[in-house]
C-alpha cells in the first residue's frame, strides 16, 4: 500500500513576473515500510515538498495524499498520520526536553501515564535521559536535533517526514540518526527523507529521487541510478609495463594496458574482480596492487544537477 | 522500543488542548521573570509615588476624589498593570521566533487554541498582577464604597482591559511576528492612558484634553472603576465603563482573531 501519494504536485510563491516556480509538477510514491530519498541541492524543490505534504504549505497545483489523507482536504488526519523532524527544529529553549514531549504526547491524544512513559522510553532511545530535565536552551546543535526526532516519534506515527536531519552534524551524531532510521523502518515505519549528502540516501533509501530545478531529474533505486552511469572499472597494478603487457593477455581483449597498469571496464566490477584475479594466477602473474571503482550517487548527482549549481 | 503502547486515534479535545497549551505558556512566562516583573514593578512604583506626591496635597479636596486619594488613583495603577495582557502577544511573537509556532500548526492541533491559549494567558497574568496591586491598594488603606463587591468588580475591569490589549498585542504580535515591533506597538497605551482623567478629574483638565478624553475609552473604564471606589454602586458610570472596555476589546479581539486566521493558514 502506498503512504505517500504525490502527483503533478506544485508550488509557486508570488505572482506574475515575480513568481517563483519552487515545485514544477512531481510525482512519487512512497510504499508501506520504505524509505524513500530525496535528493537535491539548496533551493531544488526538496524542502518545499516536505513542507506541502507536512500541510504547511498549500499546493498551488496536483494533489498529494498521507497514510491515504488528501493534504489540502483532510489536514488534521494527515497531521495525526505523520511526525515530523524539520530542518529548523523550532523548539522553545524556556521548555524542558521531557516537557516538550510529555506534552506532545498528551496533544496527540495519549493520556497522562501513557504520555510519561513514551517521553521516557524516547529519551532514551535519542541517548538524551540524563538531559531531559534541563532547558532545551542549554541543549547543543545534536542533542536539538535528536530531541527533535524524539518528538517527531512520540505518537508512533507510520510516516515519518525527516528534511535533511543530519545536515551541520558530526560524523558520530550522523551515524547514530542513520542507525535509529533504519531501526524505525524495521518496525515498518514509512519514511521520506531529503538530504543533500548521497552518501546518506545511498546508505538509508530503498529508492531515490533526485530533484534539481523543481522537477525530479532521476528516480530508482541507488543501485539503478549508479548502473545508469556506465561501467565498474578495475584496475590491477603491475611491476612494469612488460608485465602489464603479459597480465593484459593473459585476461583477454577487454584489458587495457595503461603503463605498468590493466584497465577493465565492465558492468559487473566484482565478478570480474574475481575472474582476472584467476586469470593472472593461472598465468603466474603476481599483481602489486588491485582497485575496483563503481560509480557513486555522486556522479548520478553532478550529471544530473549541472556541476550541482542548484536554483536558490 | 520497550513499551508496547499504540498511536492514538485522535488528538486531544479542544478544551484538553487548550488547558496544556496555557500551562506551557506560564511555565514559560514563570521561566522568564524579567519580562513580567518590570511591569508589575512600575504599577507598585505608581501606586507609592502618585499616593506620595498627591495623597497629602490639596487635590484630594477636588470634587471627584472623595477624600481619599489613593481610592482614587488606584485603578490608575490597576489599569497600568493590566497592560500585562500584552503577554499575550509577546508569548507568541516568542514562538514565531524560534519556530514552536510552526511546530505545533504541523500537529493535529485546533488552529484556535493555539491563539485562546495565548489569550487566556494574558488573562491569568491580569488577574494575578491587578490582584497583587489591589491587595496592595487596600494594605495602605484603599477603602472601595462598594465594598468587597466594589473590588472584585475593579478586578473585573482589569481583565476586561486587559483582553483588549492581549487582542492588540496577539494582532500586532502575530502580524509583525517580530518582538522590537510588538514591543513598540505597546506604546499606544501612553495616549490612551495620559489623554485621561489620570491624575486629576475630568473637569479640572485642561480644555483641548479634556476633548480627546471625551472619546478615550481609557476614561470611561476609569470613571467606571473610580466610582465603585469613591460613589459606591452606581449603574450609569458602570454601564459606561463596560460599553468603552467592552467595544476597545471586541475590535482587537476582532483584529486577533483575523490576524491569526491568516497566520495559521497555509501559505
Amino acid at each position: 500500500m502506498s503512504m505517500i501519494e504525490v502527483s503533478d504536485l506544485q508550488k509557486t510563491f508570488g505572482k506574475g513576473d515575480e513568481a517563483v516556480h519552487a515545485v514544477r509538477g512531481v510525482d512519487f510514491q512512497v510504499d508501506e515500510g520504505q524509505i524513500f530519498g530525496l535528493l537535491g541541492a539548496n533551493g531544488a524543490g526538496k524542502s518545499t515538498c516536505v513542507l506541502m505534504l507536512a500541510t504547511l504549505l498549500a499546493p498551488t497545483g496536483g494533489s498529494a495524499r498521507v497514510n491515504g489523507f488528501d493534504v489540502l482536504k483532510q489536514p488534521n488526519e494527515v497531521r495525526q498520520s505523520f511526525g515530523a523532524a524539520l530542518q529548523e527544529t523550532g523548539l522553545d529553549p524556556l521548555q524542558k526536553g521531557v516537557e516538550l514531549l510529555e506534552l506532545h504526547g498528551r496533544l496527540y491524544g495519549y493520556d497522562k501515564q501513557t504520555s510519561k512513559a513514551r517521553a521516557a522510553d524516547l529519551l532514551e532511545t535519542v541517548g538524551l535521559s540524563d538531559d531531559g530535565g534541563r532547558r532545551i536552551g542549554t541543549y547543543s546543535g545534536g542533542m536539538r536535533r535528536r530531541l527533535d526526532l524524539a518528538a517527531a516519534l512520540i505518537h508512533h506515527p507510520r510516516i515519518l517526514f525527516l528534511d535533511e536531519p543530519t545536515t551541520g552534524l558530526d560524523p558520530a551524531s550522523r551515524r547514530a540518526i542513520w542507525e535509529e532510521v533504519s531501526k524505525l523502518k524495521s518496525e515498518g515505519v514509512t519514511v521520506l527523507l531529503t538530504t543533500q549528502y548521497l552518501e546518506e540516501a545511498d546508505q538509508l533509501a530503498d529508492h531515490v529521487a533526485i530533484m534539481a530545478d523543481g522537477v525530479i531529474a532521476a528516480t530508482g533505486t541507488p543501485d539503478d541510478l549508479k548502473a545508469g552511469m556506465g561501467a565498474d572499472v578495475v584496475d590491477v597494478e603491475l611491476a612494469d609495463e612488460a608485465e602489464a603487457a603479459r597480465a593484459a593477455a593473459a585476461v583477454g581483449l577487454e584489458a587495457k594496458v595503461v603503463g605498468n597498469e590493466i584497465r577493465i571496464s565492465a558492468t559487473d566490477g566484482p565478478a570480474v574482480l574475481a575472474r582476472v584475479m584467476n586469470q593472472l594466477r593461472d598465468a603466474g602473474i603476481e599483481p602489486k596492487g588491485v582497485s575496483l571503482t563503481q560509480p557513486t550517487l555522486d556522479d548520478v548527482f553532478l550529471n544530473l544537477t549541472d556541476g550541482g549549481s542548484g536554483h536558490e | 522500543m520497550s513499551d508496547h503502547t499504540v498511536a492514538p486515534t485522535k488528538p486531544a479535545s479542544q478544551a484538553t488542548q487548550i488547558r496544556l497549551l496555557t500551562v506551557r505558556m506560564l511555565l514559560k512566562v514563570m521561566r522568564e521573570p524579567a519580562v513580567t516583573i518590570p511591569n508589575l514593578a512600575i504599577s507598585v512604583f505608581f501606586l507609592f509615588t502618585y499616593n506620595g506626591a498627591f495623597g497629602s496635597s490639596g487635590v484630594t479636596s477636588f470634587p471627584g476624589v472623595g477624600g481619599n486619594y489613593l481610592n482614587f488613583i488606584l485603578p490608575v495603577t490597576v489599569l497600568f498593570s493590566s497592560i500585562s495582557g500584552g503577554a499575550a502577544g509577546l508569548t507568541l511573537v516568542a514562538d514565531l521566533e524560534t519556530g514552536y509556532f510552526r511546530r505545533q500548526l504541523s500537529m493535529p492541533l485546533s488552529r484556535s487554541a493555539i491563539v485562546l491559549a495565548a489569550i487566556l494567558l494574558g488573562a491569568i497574568q491580569v488577574l494575578v498582577q491587578a490582584t497583587l496591586i489591589l491587595s496592595l491598594g487596600l494594605l495602605m488603606g484603599a477603602d472601595p464604597a462598594a465594598g468587597v463587591g466594589g473590588a472584585l468588580a475593579l478586578l473585573g475591569f482589569a481583565l476586561l482591559w486587559g483582553m483588549g490589549f492581549a487582542g492588540y498585542s496577539v494582532a500586532t504580535g502575530l502580524k509583525t511576528g517580530n518582538a522590537q515591533a510588538a514591543q513598540a506597538a505597546t506604546f499606544i497605551f501612553f495616549p490612551l492612558m495620559f489623554l485621561a482623567p489620570v491624575f486629576l478629574p475630568m473637569e479640572q483638565l485642561a480644555g483641548w484634553i479634556q476633548a480627546i478624553a471625551k472619546v478615550n475609552p481609557t476614561t470611561y473604564m476609569l470613571e467606571a472603576m473610580r466610582s465603585v471606589m469613591i460613589q459606591g454602586w452606581v449603574a450609569s458610570s458602570l454601564i459606561k465603563g463596560l460599553v468603552a472596555g467592552g467595544i476597545f476589546a471586541s475590535i482587537t479581539l476582532t483584529a486577533a482573531v483575523r490576524v491569526a486566521r491568516s497566520k495559521t493558514s497555509r501559505a
